[in-house]
């Protein structure tokens, strides 16, 4: 799968980038929400997921969920947290998942991944 | 994707054919090199926090780096680093709820959580794969040697003369390469974000200015892509960022792209990494640099005056002085960075007193210009020839006067840091310590204070190198060479004195404190765990020290602690001895050559 990991921490992008590439999975890292939608541009088929840190400087990982929306890209999104994600789960339908921050996330992030 | 370099390959190049499991051990190892420099970036965000102040900014700053910590360090399965940096994160976010009011107890309260990161992070630090790779680490700061009560001004605090965490941009198209300088230079306190493609370098540079690029020349695009680049950067930017080039190229055309694209300095491969750091220092170095130290020697004595006085309002360190024999006895004590003489003065000519000066080993660099009203060429050639650098005819303008000044002093500095330190440990090598001991005999038999002059040598080192081969020596001899800069103030002075033998000079402490220090560190230093090949071992060091006055000068300094030194490898290794005066005295034992012999 082609997905786009988006997060300002270049050590955590990293990370996730190294659980999914272990998959299989054909990845790219962004450091921001602004950069993560330059990436999508015009074509954003080039994508197939869009895995998103929630807390950044600027914009959240939130707020990249909805600007994506709002300009009609339909990519499923999954959300990363360093916080409880239970929260964000009730208040934000349409997330393909939200996933806690730590070390479990070498199982929950493919698992979340090849459930889509 | 259309292919694999599009990939941002942060901190470390990714490599598709790598398992995994050894990816995770490196961005574990890269994290964890990185980390004393997030904590050190908080540490100085604490301490500019004014408590009853708001302070919405530095709040903000100290959020998002606790909540970045929390989620990397829990991610790469550091939980306890998560956790004190979420209760950090915490204390944080209570303040920005509390309309950015800091409360007195935060900024010790933050102080506190960044001291067990710390110590989180040292710990942290020897789990990080033993096995790929022989690797060391501190052990944790709380067994920094504790000041006694009532002893401020002694205390040596854990201060790490470091770098200041600044940030480094380093783009090379080969990734191990990059990986490997990156975690160098991480080593010396530098925070390096790595790139393998222009473009991913042009992109954080737009997004987050660095203190400092290093580039290559090379790239599969272009042979000279990197200047480009920074010929790119340079006319996009405001302010320029300084550059270092790097590069296996050692043409003449290779260094003029880089010359002309604006590039500061220029080291070819294989990377000294020494000598990159010293390039680097300088360039990122946020403290104004330390003022330019002239000698004025002129027989007018107003002359003399007038000149010193336009170089102090330029910003540097002058004394005139009229009579030429004053000069030697003032350079023992002022360190000068060049000499401004007159030519013709009436009891001992500038020519004269150059080679006076060119004969005296330590004098041999020193930047002498010569200050006159000579127009004959001829005769300015003479006057050169002795060994002198320059050529003023007065009367000078002000302007020309500091300009020439400061542009040999500058040079003679940056020639004269690559040559006192040595390659494997960035420390003073043997000459320098050397003529700084000189220098700080001197200082303190003038300012009637005490120095301490202490010699340590790691035990058995020989059988370290034999046992484990030479990179683990190395390691070793490394992570000594951090200990002492680490855990030393930042006006000691550490050098490496030869082999395996270390040399250090405790200004203005006295015998009690300085065996305390040294007692201190080679207790940490002995609970440093080495690794190599899967294993693990210890290494301890013992030391001899001599103390100013009752020492006199740097050779009995040096001479009897050794003898100490050589007592305490006798004695069993491992302990700091204390020379007396019975250590003045040579040694009759006929067995002396042990010290020596690989122990």
């Amino acid at each position: 799968m082609r997905i786009l990991i988006v997060d300002d921490d270049p050590f955590a992008g990293a990370m996730a980038e190294a659980i999914l590439d272990a998959e299989g999975h054909d990845c790219k890292l962004v450091e921001s929400g602004v950069e993560a939608l330059d990436a999508l541009g015009e074509e954003h088929e080039r994508f197939e997921l869009v895995i998103s840190d929630m807390h950044m400087p600027l914009s959240s990982g939130l707020d990249l969920f909805r600007e994506m929306r709002d300009r009609g890209i339909p990519i499923p999104f999954v959300l990363l947290t360093g916080d409880d994600p239970e929260p964000l789960r009730e208040q934000v339908p349409g997330l393909a998942a939200c996933l806690t921050k730590d070390a479990s996330l070498e199982v929950t992030l493919p698992a979340a991944v090849a459930g889509l | 994707m259309d292919a694999e370099r599009d990939k941002a390959p942060k901190p470390a190049a990714p490599d598709k054919a790598e398992s995994f499991q050894s990816r995770k051990a490196r961005l574990r190892a890269s994290f964890l090199s990185q980390l004393p420099g997030r904590l050190a970036d908080a540490r100085r965000a604490v301490a500019e926090l004014r408590a009853g102040e708001i302070e919405h900014a530095r709040l903000d700053a100290l959020y998002v780096l606790f909540h970045t910590l929390k989620g990397s360090g829990a991610t790469f399965g550091f939980r306890q680093i998560g956790d004190a940096a979420r209760t950090a994160e915490q204390a944080v976010r209570r303040a920005m709820d509390s309309g950015g009011h800091v409360e007195p107890t935060l900024p010790a309260e933050l102080a506190c959580l960044l001291d067990d990161l710390d110590a989180l992070a040292l710990a942290a630090d020897v789990q990080a794969d033993p096995d790929t790779a022989p690797g060391f680490e501190l052990p944790g700061p709380q067994s920094r040697p504790e000041p006694a009560p009532g002893q401020a001004p002694d205390a040596h605090p854990g201060q790490p003369a470091d770098r200041s965490q600044r940030m480094v941009y380093l783009c090379d198209d080969d990734p191990d390469l990059a990986a490997q300088l990156a975690g160098q230079l991480g080593c010396f306190g530098y925070r390096v974000r790595a790139f393998t493609t222009l473009a991913d370098l042009r992109t954080a540079v737009e997004s987050e200015r660095p203190a400092a690029i290093i580039l290559d020349i090379v790239f599969p695009e272009d042979e000279n892509a990197g200047p480009k680049m920074l010929a790119e950067l340079r006319s996009a930017e405001q302010e320029t960022i300084p550059c270092i080039f790097i590069s296996c190229r050692d043409d003449f055309e290779g260094r003029l792209q880089a010359v002309r694209a604006g590039g500061s300095a220029y080291c070819t491969k294989p990377i000294k990494t020494v000598e990159l750091l010293e390039f680097l220092d300088a360039l990122t170095n946020p403290h104004p640099p330390e003022p330019i130290n002239v000698l004025v020697v002129d027989d007018d004595r107003e002359l003399a005056q007038f000149h010193a006085t336009v170089l102090e309002e330029a910003g540097m360190v002058a004394k005139a002085v009229s009579n030429p024999e004053q000069v030697l006895s003032l350079l023992d004590t002022f360190d000068a960075d060049l000499v401004l003489m007159d030519m013709y003065m009436p009891d001992c000519s500038g020519p004269e007193l150059s080679r006076i000066l060119r004969q005296i080993p330590g004098h041999v660099s020193l930047p002498i210009i010569y200050v006159s009203s000579e127009t004959d060429v001829e005769r300015q050639h003479k006057a050169l020839a002795v060994g002198a650098d320059g050529f003023l005819t007065k009367p000078i303008e002000p302007a020309r006067l500091v300009a020439e000044v400061a542009l040999r002093a500058e040079r003679m500095r940056i020639l004269h840091s690559l040559m006192v330190r040595d390659g494997l440990t960035g420390l003073f090598n043997h000459n320098a310590i050397m003529q700084f001991l000189e220098v700080a005999v001197a200082n303190a038999r003038r300012g009637g204070t005490s120095l301490c002059f202490a010699m340590i040598d790691v035990d058995h080192f020989k059988s370290v190198n034999d046992t484990y081969g030479h990179p683990t020596g190395d390691q070793v001899l490394m992570a000594l060479s951090r200990t002492l800069r680490m855990r030393l103030r930042e006006d000691d002075l550490v050098g490496r004195y030869g082999g395996e033998e270390f040399a250090v000079v405790l200004n203005g402490a006295g015998v009690e404190p300085a065996k305390r220090i040294l007692d201190a560190l080679r207790t940490s230093f002995s609970n440093v765990t080495f690794f190599s090949d899967g294993q693990e071992f210890h290494c301890t060091f013992s030391v001899g020290v001599s103390d100013f006055p009752t020492f006199a000068t740097p050779d009995a300094l040096t001479e009897a602690a050794d003898r100490a030194l050589y007592r305490a490898k006798k004695g069993g290794r491992n302990r700091v001895e204390i020379a007396t005066e019975q250590d003045a005295l040579p040694e009759q034992s006929p067995d002396s050559a042990e010290t020596s012999d690989g122990s």
